[in-house]
């Protein structure tokens, strides 16, 4: 009897998925995937296949002009490099600044909860209020425009992430190891340095990529802070903004250049996805 | 090398105090274990001795050096820690040689040095790999190779035994015992298992409530507890505790358990006993045979009980019984009672057993 | 010593260093002193400087900064556009998390048990969450453009007669394009959270309500929404406090309008301060926004803290 119900319990597990999930999935890939294969499709068809009806859905003769014309007309490739620039940068800073005071926060409680807190809150500021004085001490400053300037931003605005994720890192990470480094003649400083930091690179790593996503995609802080000197990638669809058709082409294919580097990086760190979506609260 | 000395050391975080004033001295050489249940703050002071944490008030002495303000590499102690502690991302030569590094000796030196260290413990074929492969009695072992290749003053252990299964915790103890013959150097235990204490300690520290209940030899302890904690603290099945009450007759003091009367032996003193006082008469389960013979030996009572749980551990049996009204272990051998509900008579050994005083529960 | 670990010293003196545990008090606070001090003078600084702002003139098209009292606020609290854009923030922001809200935990329903190929599914899904909003928002345009986009041929098809309209452009339909491109970008988000949330269920709990014989709808509502009701409150309070910062599919999609019909507190924010140049007018603006978001933020965020720390 009993085992009777344990197994109608086992098979029914192992139920076969009903017909309408597979249905509701499949519109939910189809609703991801089609924009993206549209704007994909987009970017290689030769213009005169743009107001065909009905819509051309892979063109005979693909073409690599609009990307041509995204690069050096629109000059998406200065944008590129500057958002490699400042992207990359901003990172290297966050993650070593923000792995400093995390291992901080999580060993020493420095500063109790204030601290954390008032870290985590610079998060959730709207950015529309930061950017504004930000803006009025850069034009002080000169530095409007600049990579420095905007590198700083994003470092600012990023660091309650790296913060955060490593400070859940930090804090898993069993006690006895640096305090076995500090017996066996470490400083403090050596047992962070040597046992401490070597064990947290994994972490360090997805930090870093969460960290560079983040700066790769920022729209609002680089329109404000930038003009014609430090662009970057993003800031380059304004472009588009009057849109015409003969922007068509250029703007998927720019769209496909931007959105290609942190898809990819972003998939490597998918297993700490929710982690860093959650600055660390769920461990996912 | 090195003796401690702990004068007045307290240790407090925010309200909460651990350790409430300890004085202790060890001296150079002694493997000294600290003993106690959990939260008693023997963990406590074995950091703050590494350094580890700070003392919050009194002194602590290395080698007749206060330490106090010394971070814990400049103390020269090594610790081995519950969880081994070793460092994940270092080979096991490198987990060894971490501390020699560390303070900047010469390469070969340290090769030197760990090889010797991994001969003694029988570690060499694992030298080069990473803890994450090693067993758990291959940590420990590594453990305690990364302490004493380091040749410190003193070597702090905190309940390095406890993750091993019973086998295993076994073969360290001895190990453990014997690191100690060959090195000589000053050790302090901490563990909260009082078959470790007994075993490994010259000298044993029973502590409670950040205080030390009592210190001294294990036999010492074991046969003359101070109190009733350190009574049931040590030995297992438990002591015993019966309430009673002295009474003095014209022979000495007679121990009353309901109509019982229980002479205490001549050779017996009792410190600051009365006529009248209620007292805890407290039996070790060794300290009651079956009878034999048609009197008891020289300061036992006879007393016919009837057993009501029987628990057979092969070459002895646990009989519990009810002696005015309280649940006492005796422990008989094997084959003194065959079934629950039997009338045996019981030898009670009035010379070993112990005698509190119920108010305060020390020692008479 | 007897055993051959040679007794040819230390390994290092007794401490040389007696004051050096000091040190530790100031080791804590040197390392949080590079990030700090950088908050301080990027994010910190500028909001007290901007206090001073609030009160003066600071506008690109007026010169000088004399002091005008309250008057930039009342310019901000009196402007009808603000007190509509605060509006659309509010019921954009409201709208788009519930909806993905719902659709996030109806895929994480559907994907909660494993099957063939369930940890690519997964991957292709969560691919919105690494995309630029403004490239979001570009991806959408090209989508729904009418005539370029291939979505009103589509709806053609499944209607079965020609559709025209025009998703950017009228009313109400940029909602719906705006509503779409946030959904498509952020339901994802909902979904991940939900899904961990969902999986760390142990599965000998379901076993147990099977054999006590609870229904499904049941189990749904005393064991599974219970268990996750923690992931869920973070999931909304994070992406909450994300959507109400609305502004860059609004730029790219719509531009605000047509007129100002789709401005949104952050986009009325950004073209009085850096369109208009009204510096001063546009920082009380933030100001009083930041204060709203930041009773938010005291709200949602300091109980999801206290959670945590439990």
């Amino acid at each position: 009897m009993a085992t009777t119900v344990v197994n109608r319990v086992r098979r029914s597990r192992l139920r076969r998925i009903p017909i309408f999930r597979i249905l509701f999935l499949a519109l939910c890939f189809l609703f991801v995937l089609a924009p993206l294969y549209w704007t994909f499709v987009t970017s290689i068809k030769p213009s005169d296949d743009f107001l065909a009806s009905p819509p051309v859905w892979f063109p005979d003769n693909p073409t690599l002009v609009h990307y041509n014309a995204a690069l050096f007309a629109y000059r998406g490739l200065n944008g590129l490099i500057n958002s490699l620039i400042v992207s990359i940068s901003a990172t290297v800073l966050s993650c070593l600044f923000g792995t400093l005071m995390a291992y901080s926060l999580a060993r020493f409680n420095t500063g109790g909860q204030h601290l954390s807190f008032w870290v985590l809150s610079q998060r959730f500021l709207p950015p529309v209020a930061i950017v504004l004085p930000i803006f009025l001490n850069y034009r002080a400053l000169g530095l409007n425009d600049t990579h420095v300037g905007l590198i700083l931003a994003y470092t600012v605005f990023t660091l309650p992430v790296s913060v955060w994720m490593m400070f859940a890192y930090f804090r898993q990470m069993p006690r006895s190891l640096e305090e076995a480094a500090l017996v066996d003649g470490c400083t403090r400083w050596t047992s962070f340095w040597r046992v401490a930091v070597p064990l947290a690179v994994p972490g360090i790593v997805a930090a870093a990529i969460f960290t560079f996503i983040a700066c790769w995609t920022e729209f609002f802080f680089a329109l404000v802070l930038t003009s014609r000197n430090a662009y970057t990638l993003p800031t380059v669809f304004r472009a588009f903004l009057s849109f015409q058709g003969a922007q068509y082409g250029a703007a998927s294919a720019l769209s496909i250049v931007s959105l290609v580097p942190s898809i990819v990086l972003g998939v490597l760190v998918q297993k700490h996805l929710v982690r860093g979506l959650t600055l660390g609260a769920i461990r996912g | 090398m090195a003796e401690v000395r702990i004068t007045g050391l307290h240790k407090r975080y925010g309200a909460f105090h651990a350790v409430k004033g300890i004085d202790l001295d060890v001296p150079d050489g002694e493997f000294t274990v600290l003993v106690g249940p959990s939260g008693c703050g023997k963990s406590t002071l074995l950091r703050t001795i590494a350094g580890l944490e700070e003392a919050s008030d009194g002194t602590i002495e290395i080698g007749g050096e206060v330490v106090n303000d010394f971070r814990p590499r400049d103390r020269d102690v090594a610790m081995v820690f519950q969880d081994y502690a070793l460092y994940p991302h270092m080979s096991v030569g490198n987990n060894i040689g971490f501390g020699l590094k560390a303070r900047g000796m010469p390469k070969p030196e340290i090769a030197a040095r760990v090889g010797e260290a991994a001969r003694m413990l029988g570690i060499e074929p694992l030298l080069d790999r990473l803890p994450r492969h090693l067993s758990g009695g291959q940590r420990q072992r590594v453990a305690i190779g990364r302490a004493i290749v380091r040749n410190p003053r003193i070597f702090l252990f905190d309940e390095p035994l406890s993750n091993l299964d019973a086998q295993l915790r076994d073969e360290m103890r001895g190990e453990i015992k014997r690191l100690h013959h060959t090195i000589a150097t000053t050790m302090i235990y901490v563990t909260h298992d009082q078959i470790e204490a007994m075993t490994l300690a010259d000298r044993i520290v029973l502590m409670r409530d950040g205080l030390i209940e009592q210190q001294g030899a294990p036999l010492e302890l074991f046969e003359r507890p101070a109190n009733t904690f350190v009574a049931g603290f040590l030995g297992s099945p438990r002591m015993s505790f019966i309430n009673g009450r002295l009474a003095r007759s014209a022979e000495g003091y007679v121990v009353r358990i309901g109509d019982l009367a229980m002479p205490v032996p001549a050779g017996r003193t009792l410190d600051g006993a009365s006529d009248g006082q209620e007292i805890l008469l407290g039996l070790r389960p060794e300290h009651l045979t079956r009878s034999q013979g048609d009197a008891p030996p020289p300061g036992c009572v006879r007393h016919e009980v009837q057993i009501e749980l029987l628990q057979p551990t092969g070459s002895r049996s646990y009989a519990t019984f009810r002696l005015a009204g309280e649940p006492v272990i005796a422990e008989l051998q094997a084959h003194d009672v065959s079934r629950p509900g039997e009338h045996v008579p019981i030898d009670i050994n009035m010379q070993r057993a112990s005698i509190f005083d119920r108010r305060s529960e020390r020692a008479l | 010593m007897a055993n051959g670990i040679a007794a040819d010293g230390r390994t290092s003196g007794p401490g040389r260093h007696p004051s050096a545990r000091k040190s530790d008090n100031w080791f804590k606070w040197l390392l949080v002193a590079p990030a700090a001090v950088l908050i301080l003078a990027i994010s910190i600084y500028p909001l007290l400087f901007s206090v001073w702002v609030l009160f003066v003139n600071y506008d690109f098209q007026i010169p000088g900064h004399a002091y005008v009292g309250l008057k930039n606020f009342t310019q901000v609290i009196t402007d009808p556009v603000a007190r509509y854009s605060l509006w659309v923030t509010v019921v954009l922001s409201t709208i788009n998390v519930v909806l993905e809200f719902l659709l996030g935990l109806a895929m994480a329903m559907a994907m909660a048990n494993t099957f063939r190929g369930r940890g690519v599914l997964i991957s292709i899904l969560i691919v919105p969450l690494f995309i630029s909003p403004i490239i979001v928002g570009q991806v959408w345009v090209l989508m729904l453009h009418s005539p370029f986009g291939p979505t009103n041929y589509l709806l053609g098809l499944l209607l079965g007669q020609e559709v025209n309209i025009r998703w950017l452009t009228a009313f109400p339909w940029n909602f719906v394009a705006l509503v779409l491109a946030d959904m498509w970008q952020w339901t994802p988000f909902m979904f991940v959270i939900l899904l961990a949330g969902l999986t760390s269920i142990p599965p000998h709990v379901y076993e147990a309500a099977e054999l006590d014989g609870v229904g499904r709808w049941q189990t749904f509502w005393y064991i599974t929404v219970p268990y996750i009701a923690p992931m869920m409150l973070l999931a909304v309070t994070f992406r909450l406090l994300d959507a109400i910062r609305l502004f860059d599919t609004i730029f790219i999609m719509t531009g605000g309008g047509p007129g100002t019909s789709t401005y949104s507190a952050s986009y009325y924010l950004y073209t009085i301060g850096f369109t208009q140049f009204h510096l001063s007018r546009a920082t009380a603006g933030a100001w009083i926004f930041m204060i709203l978001t930041l009773l938010v933020v005291f709200f949602l965020v300091r109980r999801l803290l206290r959670a945590e720390v439990r």
